[in-house]
């Protein structure tokens, strides 16, 4: 771009005595070039920019309706004589009946508050409760054995409704969409934007998307990125635990401590190529040596941290070791002239002054392991927890569980496109949870900057 | 030249602090001092001058065994600091530079207080029993260092904050609060200006009380005015070391005189 040698031949021009009031060709041409140069640059952020407005307009907008959900608020009969029919207030009793015994309760409910709405219809109550997620009667028998007076009384309950119904509500099912599908005909649509203008159908908030187990195929819109959540987290706690002893402590022994030879040469060159290993590899590695030759369960976050530690590894010692590397050789002199050991002047001085760089290094290779996806499906880190309750399935470190990348490419593969939708959604969580520890980087950052 | 030398004071070389003997230094293959032999006098300050790359810093951290930090540095001969030699294989270079301190050309406080700077050493060294003994260590240290008047309202202010000259005289506080017996500079003034430059160089005269002082210097006036004995380094060889004086007025080697006349260097 910049060349030495005059182009064209031409002779260079004298310069004594020329007019500085005017400017000779070979200036405007480098001026030109300069402001060429500028616009290119200009450009090329342009696009970059305009490709990250894309993106997260893409995914606020694809993403932002998965956090509300479609409810339908019913008053249910829980019936004595379904439900308890001896009258004997036992535990038991009521915990033997099955979903199957509340579903025409719900039946009821439901047909007597399309009846309050006034609409005609020729659907019967069977067909009227496909409008409903098909978990709703699971949800009430829950609640009702939790609290077993709440038989013989009538309640008022909000449930979920299907993600047809949902879909409709926000723009994603039409009737068009509909002539052909098995679970909600046309016929459903007029019923619920009757029970819309009456208040009974309503949009809002969905915690349990944010808290929330995932669901079967056939109902997402139960299904929530919570308990990926805790696995993603028992991840980064392992990750976090075992990379950033072992990496600082690495880095701070080959930058300081260690003799320079061919076999460190070797060493430092390793550390670079590994970073650029593909995840998968990892992945597979961790199968056979974690899995396969310890025999640590599969599906569990501590093997899963295992297998993003080998990760992070190598990002948090080029990053630690770089950080050290800009701590001036001044500072290690000055700790050695009053006396100090190499190890006091390191830990001392050395240390303190790297430690933002190590500190934002550390977090970045974290963010790098939270979103890491294909390693995570070797293991077998996809398990599919439909409940974590009562029993808290998803605690602990050995447990089976999901992370949230992997949730997320389970929710894009399967076929309705409410998952579609969830996909999206979950995008939205992981990428705050980035943004949360970005923000935690900058905070230490500033923490611990010092000048010297 | 050196009409602005502080004031006279007769040395002699009856008590050697540091004698070197056949000191040779390599930096992989390039063969940096060649064969010095130098004795440096107790309570004296000794100058060692010569152009760019003589080998006069090098020289001057072979005294506290500075050069050990560099993977490709070798050292052979002797140098006896009270009759030991300090590359003996049972010498802890630690130890030895907790007697020789070193003051750097640029001065390097730590990025802590300026109380902090001056307390490192004795901390480390373990010499204050409790806070007061280490606050009169400190106020000891920034007196000697003639920096007390300026700092005492401000020991908890960064050492970093303060101007070239200060710092320079904090790391100088820095250096004698560990007690040392030799204290080496190696070109402490080439970052300030001259109002800084001859604080400095007063102090160093005061330094010379209690210390053996041997400081590195491009400047020959700065020679000729704190030092007692110089000597003069070239392309790794000590050329000449004599009494200040006589350097300066009848040098015996062509080769001191000519440099020191600006014909070289």
């Amino acid at each position: 771009m910049t060349d030495f040698t005059s182009a064209g031949g031409e002779a260079v021009e004298l310069r004594r005595g020329q007019s500085l009031l005017t400017v000779d060709r070979k200036t405007r041409r480098r001026n030109a070039a300069e402001g060429r140069f500028k616009v290119y640059g200009l450009i090329a952020i342009s696009i970059a920019l305009v490709m990250l407005v894309i993106l997260l307009v893409t995914i606020v907008v694809r993403g932002i309706p998965a956090f509300t959900q479609t409810f339908v608020s019913l008053d249910v009969p829980l019936r004595a004589e379904v439900l308890d029919p001896d009258g004997t207030g036992d535990p038991e009793v009521i915990r033997g009946v099955m979903t199957f015994g509340y579903a025409p309760l719900i039946e009821e409910a439901l047909a007597d508050a399309v009846a309050e709405t006034g609409v005609q219809t020729e659907i019967d109550a069977a067909a009227l409760v496909q409008m409903l997620s098909s978990g709703v009667a699971a949800d009430i028998r829950d609640r009702v054995q939790e609290n077993p007076e709440l038989v013989g009384e009538t309640v008022t309950i909000e449930v979920l409704a299907s993600s047809r119904a949902d879909g409709y509500f926000k723009g994603r099912v039409t009737r068009e969409s509909l002539e052909r599908d098995r679970n909600l005909s046309p016929a459903h649509l007029d019923v619920l934007d009757a029970m819309r203008d009456a208040g009974i159908v309503s949009i809002h908030f969905n915690w349990d998307f944010v808290w929330g187990a995932d669901a079967s195929e056939s109902r997402p819109e139960e299904a929530g990125i919570g308990v990926a959540m805790i696995g993603s987290f028992f991840m980064m706690l392992v990750v976090l635990v075992l990379s950033l002893p072992i990496g600082v402590a690495a880095s701070i022994y080959l930058e300081e401590f260690a003799p320079k030879n061919r076999f460190t040469d070797l060493i430092e060159v390793n550390i670079s190529n590994l970073a650029a290993v593909p995840s998968i590899v990892f992945g597979i590695l961790g199968l056979a040596a974690f899995i396969q030759f310890a025999g640590l369960p599969q599906s569990a976050p501590l093997v899963g941290g295992l297998v993003l530690t080998l990760m992070t590894l190598p990002t948090i010692i080029i990053s630690t070791r770089a950080s050290l590397k800009a701590v001036p050789p001044s500072i290690r002199d000055a700790a050695l002239g009053v006396g100090a050991s190499k190890m006091q002047s390191v830990f001392h001085h050395v240390l303190p002054l790297a430690m933002p760089g190590i500190l934002t290094g550390t977090i970045i290779g974290l963010a790098q392991a939270l979103g890491e996806t294909a390693p995570l499906l070797l293991i077998g880190m996809v398990g599919f927890i439909a409940s974590n309750r009562p029993d808290g399935l998803a605690e602990g470190l050995l447990s089976p569980n999901s992370a949230m990348p992997a949730q997320i490419y389970e929710w894009a593969k399967r076929a309705d496109p409410a998952y579609y939708e969830r996909a999206w959604g979950g995008i939205i969580v992981l990428l705050l949870f980035l943004l949360a520890m970005n923000l935690i980087a900058i905070l230490l950052r500033r923490r611990f900057e010092r000048r010297w | 030249m050196y009409d602005a030398k502080l004031d006279e004071r007769v040395t002699t070389m009856d008590d050697i602090k540091i004698s070197a003997r056949g000191v040779q230094v390599w930096y992989g293959d390039t063969h940096a001092i060649k064969d010095v032999d130098v004795d440096i006098a107790d309570r004296t300050v000794t100058a060692f001058i010569g152009p760019s790359g003589c080998g006069k810093s090098t020289f001057l951290r072979c005294l506290n065994r500075m050069n050990d930090t560099i993977d490709s540095a070798r050292v052979e001969g002797t140098i006896l600091l009270d009759d030991e030699n300090i590359y003996d294989k049972r010498v802890d270079p630690v130890q030895l530079r907790a007697k020789v301190g070193m003051v750097f050309q640029k001065p390097n406080p730590f990025p802590k207080s300026i109380y902090d700077n001056v307390a490192y050493g004795p901390r480390i060294h373990g010499l204050a029993r409790n806070k007061a003994e280490l606050d009169d260590i400190v106020e000891k240290a920034l007196r000697r260092a003639a920096l007390w008047n300026e700092a005492k309202d401000r020991l908890q202010a960064p050492g970093t904050g303060l101007s070239g000259g200060q710092q320079q005289r904090l790391c100088i506080a820095r250096a004698v609060a560990t007690e040392p017996e030799v204290l080496l500079m190696d070109e402490p003034c080439s970052a300030l200006d001259p109002i800084a430059t001859a604080q400095v160089e007063e102090l160093i005269d005061e330094l010379r009380e209690n210390f053996s002082v041997v400081i590195v210097t491009h400047s020959m006036q700065q020679a000729a005015r704190v030092s007692q004995r110089t000597a003069f380094f070239h392309l790794g060889n000590l050329v000449e070391y004599d009494v200040t004086d006589r350097i300066f007025t009848n040098p015996s080697d062509p080769r001191t005189e000519s440099y020191i006349s600006g014909r070289i260097g």
